[in-house]
């Protein structure tokens, strides 16, 4: 019997949540309320970094992508996907600047182009995937392709004019134009994928049962039912959390297919 | 040039002092702004430094791994903090000069030449404030770990430094100006106050030149400086002068004295040597008084004795009051004269040639008493000169303007100390020539000249006399 960690750690990467101290604190408050344990987020750049922490038993559970889930869906375990709009679904879009009249992805080319993080789907596997089913490689379609390492630097670099386009979640893009329509107005979306798996909470296969990570996952699941836990949703601008399925990420997976396929 | 020297001195220097003020005063002040403008440009250059030390050690590993979005960001972040405010752009090249990120992606895209916007851009050692500009472009190479990666091009916001140095400009000039305004008034008034004694002394000088007055004690400054010494000097002349005077009137009042002693020994044979015939005559009236013709003869030899002895006191009588009174010359003059010096030549069995020509009306303008004692005196030593049995000439004849005075011996000529005596105004040296400087001072007075000649054994002085009046020589 193993005995529970003093503390929980909770693996997350400013891909997908902005280094916003005031959802995080509240967040971290909900789930140690509702876990009755002590969490810690432990923050990473990439979704590489958090989810080879979480292999190796750095961390008890990851708040990954679903790309990342799946190219480890025999180690890994979902744990709880988040609801968007009461579904636990998102897009990915494929922005420019405001002003820039590209209609479609093809107008992109020879353009600079922000993904987000190599292991997103909705920053780099959807566009990926994308070009790789006309044939074109990211780095060849694009004159050059720069990595942000978060979505809402997607949007800035967009914005700014650092590069002519970007793959961005239309979760971050939706919100961002709720949060901070000065900054997402100056970008517009030109193309948005199909609905695909919402980003999951994930753990390492087996451990669901840890008592402090089964804790974890009924505090997730929870949210929706505390206090805390619906401040924190508001503020993440989410409906709250579903113990969802694999097939979920059955788009995800056909996309990684096609891209391996170009390789 | 000749302007500015004709501005007196007690204004001229005062001026020059304000103006040394203001001339040091623009010089302090560009001092001043030279100053500034080194601690500016130090500062400026510290600055710079700083920036691009502070850029090379954040953005260096990134610059390596030519990570766009973190040399991005990195920018970025700095841009919004403290100094960080005083960058408007800042662009970073690779070892290759292409763009790797700018604060304004729009104005140095990605991969494009930072030779685009480098060009005009100084090295952080060389930067220096514009004066007219508000930003300052600077280049630097970006060394990280003793290794260039890149280079960074920043434009910095200087226009607080521009505005200071505009204030500081401003404020200085102002204050200068004060300051320059208040000395120079005081260099002015102060060198007006130190030369006061000089204009005071140059007035006294222009106002009592005839008669100079010293400078009352109240007024000589304190202290022994220049000044006061050079007022106690000019008392001193002043003093001097004016003992010089008294004894010059003390000595003609004696020489005037000395020639009616001479006279008087004369006249009183004069009046003596017709006493005995007079007294002879009164006899013979008492003796014969009963001889009517004999009576009658003497008493006309009574007479004429008595009319001489009248008019030779007379003549002496005249002969003093005229000095004082301001009775105009007449031909009688001349004929007074002759008969006081009549008993000199007598005595001295000399040949005396008189010739006076002249109409009354023409000496008029002429003052008896100093002529006649000129002509008195020059007579006087003329007949010493010439010696027992000598020869004297007087000559007196008038023309439109002058009247013509000429006196001549057979004398030796007069000696040198005569000859000072009575041709110029200097000191008078001791010896011979009796009244001959009274003679030099009453027709100088007079506005006239006197020639000395000598020629043939004569001794020839002749004096002119302006009829015009005499010429003012302080007109």
């Amino acid at each position: 019997m193993r005995g529970a960690p003093r503390e929980l750690r909770l693996g997350i990467t400013p891909v997908f949540l902005d280094n916003d101290a005031e959802i995080l604190t509240a967040l971290r408050s909900a789930l140690q309320e509702a876990a009755g344990q002590r969490v810690q987020f432990e923050q990473r750049r990439t979704y590489e970094e958090v989810t080879g922490m979480l292999l190796e038993g750095a961390i008890e559970a990851a708040w990954l992508c679903g790309y990342p889930f799946l190219q480890h869906r025999a180690t890994l375990a979902l744990m709880a996907v988040p609801l968007w709009h009461g579904k636990p679904m998102y897009q990915s879009y494929v922005i420019v600047r405001e002003g820039d009249d590209a209609k479609s992805l093809a107008d992109l080319r020879g353009g600079t182009h922000a993904f987000s993080d190599p292991n997103s789907n909705s920053g780099f596997l959807v566009t990926a995937s994308d070009l790789a089913l006309k044939g074109e490689k990211a780095e060849d379609f694009f004159r050059r392709t720069i990595f942000t390492y978060g979505h809402r630097n997607v949007v800035r670099a967009v914005a700014d004019g650092l590069a002519r386009s970007g793959s961005v979640d239309g979760y971050v893009w939706e919100s961002l134009a709720a949060l901070e329509p000065e900054l997402a107005g100056r970008t517009r979306v030109v193309t948005r994928s199909e609905w695909l798996g919402f980003p999951p909470f994930c753990t390492r296969a087996g451990h669901l049962a840890d008592p402090g990570v089964a804790a974890l996952r009924k505090a997730l699941l929870g949210l929706d039912r505390t206090e805390a836990g619906r401040h924190a949703l508001g503020l993440l601008l989410l409906d709250g959390m579903t113990a969802g399925d694999v097939s979920l990420f059955d788009g995800i997976a056909r996309r990684m297919r096609l891209l391996a396929s170009l390789r | 040039m000749s302007a500015i020297l004709r501005i007196p001195l007690s204004i001229r220097v005062p001026l020059l002092t304000a103006l040394l003020m203001v001339a040091l005063g623009v010089v302090a002040s560009q001092q001043v702004l030279a100053a500034l403008d080194r601690l500016q440009d130090a500062r400026i250059r510290e600055i710079a430094r700083l920036h691009v030390e502070t850029l090379s050690v954040a953005l260096g590993p990134h610059v390596l791994r030519d990570d766009v979005w973190e040399v991005y960001d990195t920018l970025q972040r700095a841009a919004g903090e403290g100094e960080g405010r005083r960058m408007i752009f800042t662009a970073v090249a690779d070892e290759d000069g292409r763009v790797i990120a700018a604060t304004l992606p729009d104005r140095a895209p990605l991969d494009s030449s930072i030779a685009e916007i480098s060009d005009g851009a100084q090295p952080p050692a060389n930067l220096t404030v514009p004066s007219d500009e508000e930003t300052l472009r600077l280049v630097a190479p970006l060394v990280y770990q003793g290794r260039e990666v890149g280079q960074v091009v920043t434009e910095l916001d200087v226009a607080d430094l521009v505005a200071e140095r505009r204030r500081a400009g401003r404020l200085l000039l102002l204050g200068n100006a004060v300051a320059t305004g208040v000395l120079a008034l005081l260099g002015y008034f102060l060198m007006r106050r130190m030369l006061r004694p000089i204009t005071r002394l140059s007035q006294r000088m222009r106002d009592t030149s005839d008669q100079p007055e010293q400078v009352p004690e109240t007024e000589i400054p304190r202290g022994d400086t220049e000044l006061s010494r050079l007022v106690h000097t000019y008392n001193a002349m002043a003093r001097t002068l004016v003992a010089k005077r008294d004894a010059e009137r003390r000595l003609a009042e004696r020489e005037r004295f000395v020639s009616l002693g001479r006279l008087s020994s004369a006249l009183a044979h004069e009046i003596n040597n017709p006493l005995g015939g007079l007294l002879n005559a009164a006899d013979t009236i008492r003796e014969y008084a009963d001889r009517p013709e004999v009576v009658r003869r003497s008493a006309e030899l009574l007479t004429r004795g008595l009319n001489h002895l009248r008019d030779v006191s007379r003549a002496m009588l005249e002969q003093n009051r005229l000095d004082r009174s301001g009775a105009a010359l007449s031909a009688e003059d001349f004929e007074d004269i002759h008969l006081l010096i009549g008993p000199e030549i007598n005595r001295q069995a000399q040949r005396l040639s008189w010739k006076v020509e002249v109409t009354p009306t023409a000496l008029e303008v002429l003052p008896a008493g100093p002529v006649r004692q000129s002509a008195l005196n020059l007579l006087l030593n003329a007949s010493a000169a010439a010696g027992r049995q000598g020869r004297v000439w007087f000559r007196v004849a008038p023309d439109r303007d002058h009247l013509h005075m000429m006196v001549a011996d057979t004398g030796p000529g007069l000696s040198g100390s005569a000859r000072t005596r009575l041709l110029s105004s200097g000191p008078v040296p001791p010896g011979g020539g009796v009244g001959l400087r009274l003679v030099h001072d009453l027709v100088e007075e007079l506005g006239g000249v006197i020639q000395l000649d000598r020629r043939d054994g004569r001794t020839e002085i002749a004096v002119s006399l302006p009829l015009k009046g005499k010429e003012d020589p302080q007109c």
